[in-house]
């Protein structure tokens, strides 16, 4: 027996401490239903008998495929209960990249949602011979349909592990006082900007290390989150972001988890539940934002009109804010306490936000004016960094030090140090992850002897405390003329619009700075029936030429805040939504430039080419 | 009046944090098939509860009589809201139903020693029994509804008012025919005569009549809402919606018809008991249709199937004499009578509000409500 305390471990224990409290809810026909402390155990343990029944041995790899649910939660920790690894995958992941995660893997257990998952794993299941069960949770579809004998529902997978209790009780309690710190829990395949997917160890030790670090206070949430405090989890739980979040916080302070229904109706559960700890990623802070504005051009005069006065207000108390590292003065304070009657409180409880006393925003840059929004309504927003690789540990802005357009201080316990020469950002903590599976060559390149993680982030000290990211290391433009641009920035601050739902910002060995931009079709869509311009598709909208100056002037806008070399002096429309299944998005949504330029080559061509046509909307290359 | 406004705990051992403050966060139906279902509606029923025990000392008891006639027959629109507004079946009887509930009361509770029939009972039996009996005449009218629908029931309905006010007419043992009417039935309760100058000390009659009435109205409208809010009340909705889909789910027409027109009944007949005992002297000719009418405008003016707007609808209605006395003060003497005046209010009033409001004053206020419920946004 080591001092090795382990998820599993830490969910037995609230278990037997406070059974009757509630873990989670889910929402399922209008009603939050609750979980308890005790039931989450209770089937997390029958899992992990399942699983022994099935044959998973120490060491092996169980695949999960689901949206958010409580089943992923005891899946999970059945998983690390058997001493087995966890595998996540995005329930968005087409078949192609299922098989490759699979594969790759060697998962010999897939849980999997619903028919939708399990027709993808039919699909590739000759080429995994591997894989010898596959459950499925939502039998609609499935059950009386599908006579394949690697199929098991289920409520007969957990009959199953009844049935193994019955017979060893003892069997799972053994392997989880067995647990070793270096011992595998959990595979998080990273997204894969360019290239195909690669699999993160992590450790019972790295999740530990987290936990340890939520705990005391000093990671994120000040002050620490408690069991007062609810949770909406929504964002894919093989990220290790939704993982930190919902599982750990959960295990680590007992946290509620609130899952909504689908992933359709998250605004409605915001709204509902009133969580207290948000995270989001940026595309969900600028979809929240764009939301606001949409909703109130449609909204009656007087609303309106009150929206800008209170609004004015905001930007002003948003940006004093900054200047204070997000610390109020006696004036921001009184002028907050008006606006709150009037606009603020109402609005923050619409959004679901009435309640969030911790936000954060991380996992990709955002642009300051989204920042300044949601502070200036109220929210105290932090943008924090890290990454699948340090255990999602590296650096976050703390209450009361908020420094927008850094990422914050180091955590405690976090060494940060930038590297000389090539401005990498470097970390190193006992969260940093045990590899990458079956792949030493990539590992070697990023963890070097000294246990430093080279992060692949180009990064600068601010005031000698805070970090701000300029870009990955791999995205920086050089252009001809021998100068460095970092394009996230510029393409952050195009982003900030409602209107523009992608830039890409082109010019690498180039004399000057191009963009491909997509445009965000609910509000451009509204915005098109204000104008009273009719539209059919999303690139008939993007063709429009009222649309186009509206895309130019936002340029412009952006380009006045930019050094003149950073300025973008042509762009083109995005004729089409960038989409994962066709390898132009990352699950994650993030873009793969590679993809993008190959894929709309021309078009970049055209950009450069000596015609007078600014916009050039190609064809696709076939 | 907290404890009951307050939905019951889910019984279950499970202890919930985090659920206080977030009314939306619903974890079991009985919250959103509660009494109050939201806090700002709990909060605001008991100000308004509050507040309407104050006003006896604010007004004078002239205006107090109005009120209180009011608020009696806001359990009878009520009543009438039931079968009509909740079950959809169109009821024009609605006088003849406060009639027999009129009667009943007065006979029962009547003076034994007056020139008509009267038992001298108290009145925790004669309120009832006029409740009773005249829903008993529903549960034989409620057949009837069972064969017909819309206008036909209508008119069976209407035609129902007419034998009424024949038989008030004749049964002058009863009923003093017309021209010369009866009393009322004794107004006692627990001792205290509620007709005579000072019911209690301190109190004047206007006072302690207008407590009577409100406690009656709270009584009634709180029983109102849990029928309306109970598995009868759902099945009352699906038969209004389409009466052949409720059957195909297992809604029992005949029951659930029968069911409201007795309910809504016995409200008539409580409603009748006691409004005639307030007013003290009355006539068989007060039982018309344009009673019936009166009734159908204050749930049409108050709002379809709902109970607050029942109780609207009828302190508008209780208040128009007012208005068209007001009113005829404008108009020059000998055009027309204040009668005639309110009349043609009547007229308009419901004209007005089945084209611009069909949803009534309840549905002005909802409007009200929902612009500051989706504030700062419009949807």
């Amino acid at each position: 027996m080591t001092a090795t305390n382990t998820l599993p471990q830490r969910i037995r224990e609230r278990a037997q401490d406070t059974p009757h409290r509630v873990a989670m809810r889910e929402k399922n026909f209008g009603l939050w239903e609750e979980v308890s402390w005790a039931d989450y155990w209770e089937r997390s343990a029958l899992v992990g008998h399942a699983l022994i029944a099935l044959g998973v041995e120490v060491g092996d790899r169980v695949a999960v495929h689901s949206e958010n649910r409580c089943e992923w939660l005891y899946s999970d920790i059945g998983i690390t209960a058997v001493r087995a690894g966890t595998v996540g995958l995005y329930p968005t992941n087409p078949a192609a990249e299922v098989l490759h995660v699979l594969r790759d893997s060697g998962s010999c257990v897939l849980i999997a949602e619903d028919q939708e998952q399990v027709d993808k794993y039919l699909e590739i299941a000759d080429e995994l011979p591997d894989l010898r069960t596959v459950v499925y949770i939502d039998p609609r579809g499935i059950r009386g349909r599908y006579d394949d004998p690697r199929l098991l529902s289920w409520d007969d997978f957990l009959a199953l592990g009844e049935q193994h209790r019955a017979e060893h009780p003892g069997a799972v309690t053994e392997r989880l006082e067995a647990a070793q710190p270096d011992d595998l829990a959990t595979l998080v395949y990273t997204s894969g900007t360019t290239g195909p997917p690669k699999g993160a160890m992590l450790s019972i030790a790295n999740i530990e290390f987290v936990i340890e670090t939520l705990r005391s206070g000093g990671a994120f949430v000040d002050p620490p989150a408690s069991d007062r405090d609810l949770v909406v989890s929504y964002l894919p739980l093989c990220h290790v972001a939704e993982r930190v979040f919902t599982t750990w916080f959960n295990a680590a302070v007992g946290s509620q988890v609130n899952f909504a229904e689908s992933i359709e109706t998250v605004q409605q559960a915001l709204r509902e539940v009133q969580p207290t700890l948000l995270f989001g990623v940026p595309r969900i802070w600028e979809k929240i934002a764009a939301g606001v504005h949409i909703r109130m051009s449609g909204a009656s005069w007087f609303k309106r009109k009150n929206f800008d006065f209170w609004m004015k207000r905001a930007a002003w108390i948003g940006r004093t804010l900054v200047e204070n590292q997000g610390n109020h003065t006696p004036a921001t304070r009184a002028v907050y306490a008006a606006g709150w009657v009037c606009l603020y409180r109402p609005l923050r409880e619409r959004l679901g936000l009435g309640k969030v006393r911790y936000a954060a925003s991380g996992a990709a840059p955002i642009a300051p004016e989204v920042l300044e929004f949601f502070m200036g309504i109220g929210i105290r927003m932090h943008e924090v960094y890290g990454m699948t690789e340090n255990s999602a540990i590296a650096t976050a802005n703390m209450a009361g030090r908020v420094k927008v357009g850094t990422v914050g201080e180091p955590q405690i316990g976090t060494e940060v140090r930038i590297d000389d020469e090539t401005g990498e950002i470097l970390t190193r903590h006992p969260g940093t992850f045990a590899g990458y599976w079956n792949n030493p060559e990539a590992t070697a390149r990023t963890v070097d002897p000294d246990g430093w993680l080279h992060t692949g982030d180009v990064g600068e000290w601010v005031d000698g405390t805070h970090i701000k990211i300029t870009d990955r290391i791999k995205d920086i433009i050089i252009t001809a003329g021998g100068k460095n641009i970092s394009p996230s920035e510029i393409e952050n601050s195009l982003k900030s619009s409602p209107y523009i739902k992608e830039a890409i910002v082109i010019g690498d060995r180039r004399k000057y700075l191009t963009a491909l931009i997509g445009i965000e079709l609910d509000t451009v869509g509204d915005w098109a029936q204000q104008q009273k311009l009719g539209f059919t598709t999303y690139r008939d909208l993007s063709e429009k030429p009222e649309v186009i100056a509206l895309v130019q002037s936002i340029v412009d806008e952006t380009n006045r805040k930019f050094a003149s070399v950073e300025t973008i002096k042509r762009f083109a429309m995005l004729p089409k939504e960038l989409d994962h299944e066709e390898g132009e998005l990352t699950a994650t949504q993030k873009i793969k430039r590679s993809a993008i330029n190959e894929r709309f080559a021309d078009a970049i061509e055209g950009l450069y080419s000596d015609t007078d046509r600014v916009i050039a909307t190609e064809e696709l290359k076939a | 009046m907290t404890t009951m406004l307050r939905s019951a705990p889910p019984a279950q051992a499970r202890k919930s944090t985090g659920v206080r403050g977030r009314p939306l966060l619903r974890t079991s139906y009985h919250q959103d098939l509660a009494l109050a279902n939201t806090p700002a509606k709990r909060r605001s029923v008991i100000g308004l509860v509050i507040a309407s025990f104050v006003v006896p000392f604010l007004l004078t008891d002239d205006l107090l009589q109005v009120l209180t006639l009011g608020m009696i027959s806001a359990v009878g629109a009520i009543g009438l809201n039931l079968v009509t507004g909740y079950a959809g079946q169109v009821s024009l009887g609605h006088a003849f139903f406060i009639g027999v509930g009129a009667y009943t009361g007065a006979v029962l509770g009547g003076d034994p020693d007056g020139a008509m029939l009267g038992y001298g009972l108290p009145m925790w039996i004669w309120l009832p029994a006029a409740g009773v009996v005249a829903a008993v005449a529903g549960l034989i009218v409620g057949p009837l509804a069972v064969r017909l629908r819309g206008l036909y029931l209508a008119i069976v309905t209407l035609g129902l008012v007419f034998l009424g006010d024949h038989v008030f007419r004749e049964a002058r043992e009863i009923t003093g025919g017309p021209g010369v009417g009866r009393r009322g039935a004794e107004l006692e309760l627990f001792g205290i005569d509620f007709s005579s100058m000072e019911p209690i000390s301190g109190l004047s009659r206007g006072q302690a009549q207008f407590f009577l009435a409100l406690v009656f109205l709270i009584i009634f409208a709180i029983l109102g809402r849990n029928i309306a809010r109970s598995g009868v009340g759902r099945a009352f909705g699906a038969v209004r919606d389409r009466d052949v889909a409720a059957a195909v789910i297992g809604v029992d027409l005949t029951k659930y018809k029968v069911m409201a027109f007795a309910m809504s009944s016995f409200f008539a007949g409580v409603t009748g008991a006691l409004y005639y005992a307030v007013i003290g002297v009355f006539e068989p000719g007060a039982f018309s249709l344009l009673l019936s009418i009166q009734y159908l405008a204050m749930v049409l003016i108050g709002g379809v199937a709902t109970i607050s707007g029942s109780i609207m609808g009828a302190l508008f209605i209780a208040l128009l004499p007012r208005l068209s006395q007001f009113i005829a003060g404008f108009v020059p003497d000998g055009l027309i009578s204040v009668f005639q005046l309110e009349a043609i209010l009547y007229g308009l009033l419901i004209m007005g509000f089945l084209i611009f409001e069909p949803r009534g004053l309840f549905g002005i206020w909802t409007r009200i409500r929902n612009y500051w419920k989706g504030w700062p946004f419009s949807y």
